[in-house]
């Protein structure tokens, strides 16, 4: 467990911590707010801020718009073939946003369908801007708010509105009771979405809007003037961390307060939907056709033939073997201090788990760049740092540091569904903590442990902001490729390879979720 | 069987399944306004499926359910939703709103019922104080004890003076001493309010204090019903048993 908990804050927090402490150090070496101070007087940082935060909140507005009634229908409502709907539905979270941004672009671009079909450049103007952005990243997060509005809405006990069906209408009781107690989760989402799209770094760069992480990026590489970029990155890691804190004192309170007094198993009253049934599922359609048919259907007929795509393939293939690697080694990786950070954090008592779940949180909430900028601050020096900062090692470490936190807090949740007496029994036979982990606690979590490993490979793979920082020259992965040719490759290779990535990263998840059902036929 | 005077609810061979399983067989039964009935029975014979019916909350299969002579229930169907039945409901695990205070709570009863903004507060205050919680008026669920989440939703489910109250084994999770307290203080209070009530318990003890009728289920019917708290020293068999 040491061993676990010290890797977690070499790899994890330190990048935060050093960010953190740099930030309030001036170019003379001392103490100084300059870096604070600039953010209110500087009018190109006010900008940045202001950009950054319209971005994050039209964001979390646009996914909650679209999310949340996806939620609550696939959690109550009589829709036919449900478990489809809602894998098809998940998969705009799964893709890299700077695919779905291509998509995007390949529609309204200069060059894209619209002007095509039009004859006039009619939509570029929208398509590289701010609200371009917010589309492209409500779209790729809707899901979160959609998973988050289900769970929620499945939880709900049945008897609370059972209680108010005895003295209300139907509507009332979903607008005063059910929906109240649903709010919560979806506020959290909403928050963590508004993190993630102020973190985001392809989407922003694409379709060249300038907010913090851009800004980071291009003083760093760029220009290599790493105070710059740090001065750019103290701001958005505020930001980021207390949105992070907010989203979780809501899930905090909401556990605390909002639960009933007392459990019941049975959970929320159906939603029946009478004549609104296929409206209803015309909607849910149009959201299927419009957020995740177009965007593959465009992709496809940008690559054009399938020779293309293997074409394209081929001549990526340092790239694509490359992610594979290291993708696979990362996510190996995360998972194995994951779960000794999760069950610690498990079986921790209340208030230790609540400091511990906030800082898993903040530590995730932090940007892409903001890390990639602390991985290299601590790592690129004389002797051993400076070996691995110059390998492709650094960026199984920039993906280490970004998701063990967010693997550690999902195998925290399976851990805590096994029951502390199987462990308590084991001791009482006479095993030893090791044979007690890996016989007893192991075995029960071994979905969950499935389940982080194919979330951290999807986001090792998806990988963007920190590898373009850290990666040593020469070494490509398939997301910093496809990055670095979109401005001079031909539509359709750049097309090609962002299939070949979605291809890719489905792959898992789709034979993870054959096993699942494979597993529960069985039992 | 026809009407008889006084009678307030009225039960005529209730029959409920769940899938195979006949959780209520033929159930007939008829309480008399004002009353205070103890539904006293095992886990699993059907108490709790009887007062659902009676809710609402559930549709008979067969049978019907009278609620002054009204018929609410027959032939499959709800023929009255469960919030024009004029009923307060005590749950199993009180099934409190978390995110309402206690006089939220109460708040959302009266109007649900139609009480002005005005009028509200005064019903509040009242029944509060009836229940010996006017103090924790303002306080969320969680931030009471066992005893006093039970007298809140005790005053929730009498707030907008309901016609018929149905009380699911409220005390099952109070301890003893605190349950007896609790229970005459709601035998005092059905007297007082003259609310015809059913109470459902697996506990013999409680149906003797709160009831001056029980009626024993076994198997989804009624063996036996004993008066003046009599209760027999075993279960009879019921004649369906028999069949």
């Amino acid at each position: 467990m040491g061993v676990a908990i010290s890797l977690f804050i070499l790899l994890c927090a330190l990048p935060v911590i050093y960010m953190l402490g740099i930030s309030f150090i001036s170019t003379d070496g001392i103490f100084s707010l300059v870096n604070y101070r600039g953010l209110l007087t500087e009018s190109r940082r006010r900008s940045l801020l202001l950009t950054s935060s319209m971005l994050g909140a039209g964001t979390a507005v646009l996914a909650t718009l679209v999310g949340a009634p996806l939620g609550l229908l696939l959690a109550r409502a009589d829709l036919p073939v449900k478990r489809l709907l809602r894998l098809v539905l998940i998969i705009p979270l799964v893709m890299p946003p700077y695919i779905l941004a291509l998509a995007w672009i390949y529609i309204g671009g200069s060059a894209g369908l619209i002007a095509w079909i039009t004859g006039h450049d009619l939509f570029s103007d929208w398509t590289y801007s701010l609200a371009g952005a917010i589309i492209v990243l409500g779209i790729s997060f809707y899901p979160l708010s959609m998973l988050a509005t289900e769970a929620a809405a499945q939880r709900v006990d049945r008897r609370l509105e059972e209680a108010a069906m005895l003295v209300a209408h139907p509507r009332r009781v979903l607008w005063r009771i059910t929906l109240p107690l649903i709010a919560p989760a979806t506020a959290a989402a909403a928050l963590i979405i508004f993190v993630l799209a102020v973190s985001e770094f392809g989407v922003p760069g694409l379709l060249r809007v300038r907010i913090f992480t851009t800004e980071v990026f291009t003083a760093f590489s760029a220009l290599y003037d790493f105070g710059a970029a740090t001065a750019l990155a103290s701001p958005l890691l505020i930001v980021a961390l207390l949105a992070g804190w907010a989203a979780n004192a809501i899930i905090r309170d909401s556990g605390d307060r909002l639960l009933a007094p007392r459990r019941s198993s049975a959970s929320g009253l159906p939603l029946p939907l009478g004549k609104w049934r296929v409206p209803a599922l015309i909607f849910v359609l149009l959201i299927i056709a419009a957020f995740v048919a177009l965007p593959l259907t465009i992709l496809a007929a940008e690559a054009g033939r399938a020779e293309r795509i293997v074409s394209a393939a081929g001549k990526s293939r340092q790239a694509i073997t490359n992610s594979l690697v290291l993708s696979t080694v990362s996510a190996t990786l995360i998972v194995l201090v994951a779960i000794l950070l999760g069950y610690w954090q498990g079986r921790a008592g209340t208030r230790m788990r609540r400091i511990v779940d906030l800082v898993f949180i903040l530590i995730f909430a932090v940007p892409s760049t903001v890390t990639g900028v602390g991985i290299i601050g601590l790592w690129n020096r004389a002797g051993a740092p400076g070996t691995v900062y110059s390998s492709p090692a650094i960026i199984v470490i920039a993906c280490l540091a970004r998701f063990i936190p967010i693997a550690a807090l999902v195998l925290a949740a399976n851990v805590r569904q096994v029951p502390a007496s199987f462990e308590e029994a084991a001791e009482v036979a006479g095993a030893g903590w090791p044979r007690i982990f890996t016989r007893i606690v192991l075995p029960n979590i071994s979905t969950g442990v499935g389940a982080a490993w194919v979330m951290s490979f999807i986001f090792a793979f998806g990988e963007l902001g920190a590898t373009a920082l850290v990666a040593p020259p020469g070494e490509s992965t398939l997301p910093l490729r496809i990055y670095t040719i979109i401005a001079n490759a031909p539509s359709s290779t750049v097309a090609s390879l962002a299939l070949v990535q979605t291809g890719i990263i489905l792959a898992p998840l789709t034979l993870f979720g054959i096993f699942i059902r494979g597993k529960r036929a069985q039992s | 069987m026809g009407n008889q005077k006084g009678t307030f609810i009225q039960l005529r061979a209730l029959t409920k399944r769940y899938g195979e399983r006949v959780v209520l067989d033929r159930l007939s039964l008829d309480v008399t306004e004002g009353e205070i009935v103890a539904l006293l029975g095992a886990s699993g014979c059907g108490k709790t499926t009887t007062l659902r019916l009676i809710a609402g909350l559930e549709t008979p299969d067969e049978g019907e359910i009278l609620i002054a002579d009204e018929c609410v229930a027959a032939n499959g169907r709800n023929l009255v939703p469960p919030n024009a039945r004029g009923i307060g409901f005590v749950f199993q695990d009180l099934a409190l709103w978390p995110h309402l205070t206690v006089a939220g709570n109460l708040d959302f009863v009266l109007a649900s019922a139609g009480v002005s903004k005005g009028e509200r507060a005064e019903g509040r205050d009242e029944i509060l104080r009836l229940v010996h919680i006017a103090q924790f008026a303002s306080k969320y669920p969680h931030q009471l004890s066992g005893g006093e989440q039970q007298r809140a939703a005790l005053a929730r489910a009498l707030v907008a003076r309901p016609r018929l109250l149905l009380l699911d084994e409220p005390m099952s999770s109070l301890d003893a001493d605190l349950k007896m307290d609790l229970l005459r203080e709601l035998g005092a209070l059905q007297q007082s309010l003259g609310v015809t009530t059913i109470y459902i318990t697996h506990d013999r003890a409680e149906a003797q204090v709160i009831a001056r009728r029980v009626v024993t289920m076994r198997n989804g019917c009624i063996p036996q019903t004993v008066s003046d708290k009599e209760l027999p020293a075993r279960v009879v068999m019921c004649e369906q048993d028999n069949d």
